[in-house]
């Protein structure tokens, strides 16, 4: 299948310290892509490189065969790649349901901000992502009274609004409990693929990437270790060495 | 775009919110009717600054952009008003819509200045650009009537008295702050809210942050531009220093003293700052002392102001997003 996503020859540095070397990754449509490896191995900055984060980034990044490089985050969530943060970051102020609109108002375009009319249109719509995301008795709550299983919950609501055909997860499941983790990424799998969207997402529990993954990248220390299938991945010997067989 | 029916229901939702303030609009009426002209005066000066106030607060409490040159919007307001009937030639009546223009189109383009940065270079760019205009409508003798100002080109007050002015200004700020309340209320005041709080949340989901930022840059600048017209009308004049660093100080001690992020605050903080400024040094000769005492007891003890222990009390027209 022709890849949705095409990192080519990806580097990105700060002063003398190199934190990706020469990253290269096709990411077909429709798969469900993990990237794993130890701590410091660049991952998260590979994952803002690719929304658009960060600056002085070389290299090419063909999203539907148009490179995307330089564009900023809001450019690339209008060309349909949506992402959610390794720390939580729904906006704590509003309400649960306040999160939701606010990403449908953005999703619906640059005037929708005046109209209430695509606004009520939209409610509906909202109430059926809480009940999705599993918040739907938490819609008027504030964010920063919800747990942070909660909030991880509603940012990934909040990215699938946008109908994103890439979605990228930066340790989607960070301080949960293994029970939370598995129910979050079950529900985030099957909606995914039900609706057919690319996901790529960076794990450290090797029993979720394991469930959910189709394919898996390791990087270590800047640069890709190894590419393959979970079953591949886990019969390496040197990510065994230097990854899985280290303490995880 | 809006129909005329969920227009209708927005304002009807506002106006149930304003519930509270109905009995007050009344009280302030009745109070300018029957009080001496010189309270008229007073009554006229609160609500110009407390629209003012709500204006900034409109980019402090819910753009979490803090501006050190809000004034300038005020100024441009007034001059604009007031070089439209003088060298324009304009009736005052036809000129009033022309100071929130001129503040607005000011707003559109230092704000499209600002926005490009955030945080502390964010202010400080709002107090260049209130300099610069400050000190044009100073030296700019031939226009401007440099330090002087532009007194004497018309009856103050529209001709009216003291009292039918305070009407009529009443009347508007109401009509002026239920705008800015639907707006904060609207799906735009949900973006500009969305983008004080977390920019980067906002630009994953897709939105272009600092247009967002502009365009409540532009609403506040023409609201404060309402206010320096009304102001300028009142007092029949225009002085450079309704563009000076005094007055947008004391916008953000008014925010402050009413309420951070509770849209009553600018009111209540204009309320309370006149107050205090009109009746302490009639007993206290450094009222500033009072004043200073006060913010500081504020910042300490209650950080979200007057609205804020409203809130904690029980009534719900003080209450904000905290």
């Amino acid at each position: 299948m022709a890849p949705i996503l095409s990192a080519r020859h990806i580097r990105k540095s700060y002063g003398a310290f190199v934190a990706l070397r020469d990253i290269s990754l096709d990411i077909p449509h429709g798969e469900r892509h993990a990237l794993i490896g130890p701590n410091g191995a660049g991952k998260s900055t590979f994952i803002a490189c690719l929304a658009g984060q960060l600056s002085g980034v070389e290299g090419q990044m063909l999203f539907k065969d148009e490179n995307v490089a330089a564009l900023p985050p809001a450019a690339l969530a209008r060309r349909g790649i949506g992402r959610t943060f390794q720390i939580s970051r729904a906006f704590l102020q509003m309400t649960v349901l306040e999160n939701l609109m606010a990403a449908h108002v953005i999703a619906s375009g640059r005037w929708a901000a005046l109209s209430r009319r695509i606004y009520g249109e939209r409610i509906d719509r909202a109430h059926e992502m809480l009940v999705t995301v599993g918040l739907a008795d938490r819609a008027r709550d504030r964010v920063a009274d919800l747990s942070l299983g909660d909030r991880k919950r509603l940012e990934f609501g909040m990215a699938l609004v946008g109908e994103p055909e890439l979605l990228l997860l930066d340790e989607p499941t960070a301080g949960m409990s293994i029970k939370e983790r598995h129910g979050l990424m079950d529900m985030v799998a099957e909606r995914l693929a039900s609706e057919g969207r690319t996901l790529l997402f960076v794990e450290h529990d090797i029993d979720v990437v394991m469930k959910i993954a189709q394919r898996v990248t390791v990087m270590v220390r800047g640069a890709v270790l190894a590419v393959g299938t979970p079953e591949e991945i886990a019969a390496n010997d040197e990510v065994q060495a230097v990854y899985l067989g280290g303490g995880h | 775009m809006t129909d005329p029916k969920t227009l209708w229901a927005a304002v009807s939702r506002a106006a149930l919110n304003w519930k509270l303030l109905v009995p007050l609009a009344v009280a302030l009426e009745l109070f300018n009717r029957l009080s001496p002209a010189s309270s008229s005066t007073l009554l006229t000066e609160v609500a110009i600054l407390a629209l003012f106030a709500t204006s900034l607060n409109l980019l402090m409490s819910f753009g979490h952009m803090v501006s050190f040159g809000h004034a300038a919007y005020f100024g441009l307001g007034a001059y604009g008003f007031t070089l439209a009937v003088t060298r324009g030639g304009l009736a005052p009546e036809m000129a009033l819509l022309v100071g929130p223009l001129a503040a607005a189109l000011g707003g559109l383009v230092f704000g499209a200045l600002c926005v490009r940065l955030t945080e502390i270079y964010f202010a400080m760019l709002t107090l260049a650009c209130a300099q610069i205009t400050y000190t044009v409508l100073f030296q700019w003798y031939d226009v401007t009537g440099g330090d002087t100002g532009i007194t004497g080109f018309m009856i103050p007050r529209l001709g009216l008295s003291e009292t039918g002015y305070a009407s009529l200004v009443l009347g508007l700020v109401a009509l002026a702050l239920l705008a800015l309340w639907m707006i904060v209320k609207s799906p735009l005041g949900l973006m500009i809210r969305a983008v004080g709080q977390d920019r980067a949340r906002a630009e994953a989901l897709g939105l272009a942050a600092r247009r967002v930022q502009l365009v409540a840059f532009v609403i506040a600048a023409f609201f404060a531009g309402i206010a320096g017209t009304l102001y300028a009308v009142l007092h029949g004049s225009a002085f450079p220093d309704y563009a000076g660093l005094g007055l947008t100080l004391d916008g953000l001690i008014m925010v402050v003293l009413g309420g951070l992020n509770s849209f009553a605050g600018g009111i209540w903080g204009a309320v309370i700052y006149e107050m205090l400024s009109n009746f302490v040094p009639k007993f206290i000769h450094q009222w500033e002392l009072v004043l200073g005492l006060l913010l500081l007891g504020i910042c300490l003890a209650m950080p979200h102001g007057f609205a804020g222990l409203l809130a904690r009390l029980g009534w719900r027209g003080g209450k904000g997003e905290k």
